[in-house]
């Protein structure tokens, strides 16, 4: 009986503990816009509000996006991909479309990301490493024939960036 | 009290108040709820509509206003518009009887209590219609809850209360506002602080709120009662959930926070400014606990509340009946 009520009075003080908790971080950063904290003292806001302000591109390296084409050492327009169709092969969701060329170079390398799971499997499977996942975070698109990524052209795409 | 046309048009007005106090409430309540949740997990809450997101809740109910109310299969038509009308009427008529001010009141009765706690029985009886009528077993599950959370809650509560009336001689809200004076060592809560705890803490069993919103507990019951409502239907359990927090505040300042007594001249304002501190409790406490289970929730009602309850009455009796 006597320690119930002790567990019981201990309860409490925990509970006020958690008050105290989230009292801090709901008031915020105004004890120090009030000046009656120092300003490293208070409790900013952890997000990023989107549309006023971007995620910093050092940030982004976590996200894995759809799969991109990793380019050549020499040659920053053309991809390291030898054509060997094993990531084809591995895909299980059948949204890779491989056309072999001359010099074992691919002449079309299409990625239809409506049907990809991001499961990476292809990315495991590439025996020249040619393939990777991206830091893509806008992927709205307006109609599904869009979502059909043409890898080769968005490769030569990014090195006309850089180069510029 | 003869019945003429002065009273009516008296009672006219201050439901019509009352409306307008209720409607205010919850589209100020809602947004300072969203924003303080905002505030307490340190993301910034509402933001786009209106400088700070203040008119967010205006857009959500023209949103709910032009919404469908969709039927659910097999449902009692009339039953199923009746729970949320059931649920919000009880509510002005309860308002009615609070003293605002020593003045403003809507209706003086010296039984004013007896009818707060006689129509407060209401809302268990209206989320209980609404959650049978919906054919639907989530809303059976949390209607039933709702009855035995408000059912239990209701025992300590108007224990708390009751040494409070016992302490003051009188059932009138307005005596009991009167009795307290201008500084906080004078109000009830320094002579009951036993019963400002049980309060404290019915008050969240009372209204169905978290860390006791089992009745509506979203992980394991979708919406609880509400789950098949839409629309306006939604949106007056919803109204008549902010109007059940502001009427427990407006019985916590009156009963144990001196009502409209206060340092510098006593008045409307202390009642409503009490009554917002409350209110910003109640938020503050919904986002820092998680939810009980249900048999915890009955045991501290059934195994502390109510033997404390009757302790502290008992007490309170003894030591009046002494002095």
């Amino acid at each position: 009986m006597i320690k119930a009520i002790a567990d019981n009075i201990k309860g409490l003080y925990s509970l006020l503990v958690g008050l105290w908790v989230t009292g801090r971080y709901g008031l915020g950063p105004f004890p120090a816009w009030l000046h009656l904290l120092p300003p490293e003292r208070g409790y900013p806001q952890l997000t990023t509000h989107y549309p006023r302000k971007t995620i910093p591109d050092e940030n982004l390296i976590t996200f894995r996006g759809p799969v991109e084409l990793i380019p050549a050492e020499d040659d920053p327009t053309k991809s390291k991909c030898i054509s060997c169709l094993m990531c084809v092969k591995a895909c299980p969701s059948n949204c890779l479309t491989v056309l072999k060329g001359r010099n074992k170079a691919p002449i079309e390398w299409l990625h239809d990301f409506s049907l990809c799971s991001l499961c990476g499997t292809c990315v495991e499977a590439c025996p020249a490493g040619a393939l990777r996942f991206s830091h893509d975070i806008y992927l709205v698109t307006e109609t599904r024939q869009e979502l059909v990524r043409d890898l080769l052209a968005r490769l030569r795409q990014k090195a006309g960036k850089a180069r510029a | 009290m003869d019945i003429n046309l002065l009273v009516v048009i008296k009672l006219l007005v201050s439901l019509t108040l009352i409306i307008v106090l209720v409607v205010a409430n919850s589209v100020i309540m809602v947004w300072l709820e969203r924003k303080m949740a905002g505030f307490i997990q340190r993301r910034p809450g509402p933001y786009e509509v209106g400088p700070h997101g203040i008119f967010q809740t205006i857009v959500d109910s023209v949103k709910l206003l032009t919404k469908q109310i969709i039927l659910p299969g097999n449902c009692d038509r009339l039953l199923f518009f009746l729970g949320p009308i059931l649920s919000i009427f009880p509510m002005f008529l309860m308002f009615l009887v609070i003293p605002f001010s020593p003045w403003l009141t809507g209706l003086k009765t010296e039984l004013s209590l007896l009818l707060i706690l006689a129509f407060a029985g209401f809302e268990g009886l209206a989320v209980l219609i609404g959650g049978w009528a919906s054919n639907n077993k989530f809303s059976l599950i949390g209607a039933a809850r709702a009855v035995s959370q408000t059912v239990a809650y209701e025992i300590p509560l108007i224990l708390a209360f009751l040494a409070v009336a016992f302490q003051h001689g009188t059932l009138d809200l307005v005596a009991i506002n009167a009795a307290q004076g201008a500084w906080p060592w004078q109000w009830n809560i320094v002579t009951q602080p036993l019963a400002f705890l049980i309060f404290l803490i019915c008050m969240f069993g009372e209204t169905n709120r978290a860390p006791f919103d089992l009745p509506e507990g979203e992980s394991e019951l979708t919406g609880g009662y509400h789950t098949e409502y839409s629309g306006m239907g939604f949106a007056l359990y919803f109204l008549a959930e902010y109007t059940s927090m502001l009427l427990v505040s407006f019985l916590g300042t009156i009963f144990f926070l001196g009502g409209s007594e206060g340092p510098g001249g006593a008045g409307v304002w202390w009642t409503f400014l009490k009554t917002g501190g409350l209110m910003i409790f109640i938020i503050w406490v919904r986002w820092t606990y998680p939810r009980v289970r249900f048999d915890q929730l009955l045991n501290i009602n059934w195994k502390w509340l109510l033997p404390l309850g009757l302790l502290n009455l008992w007490l309170t009796a003894a030591i009046m009946k002494v002095l």
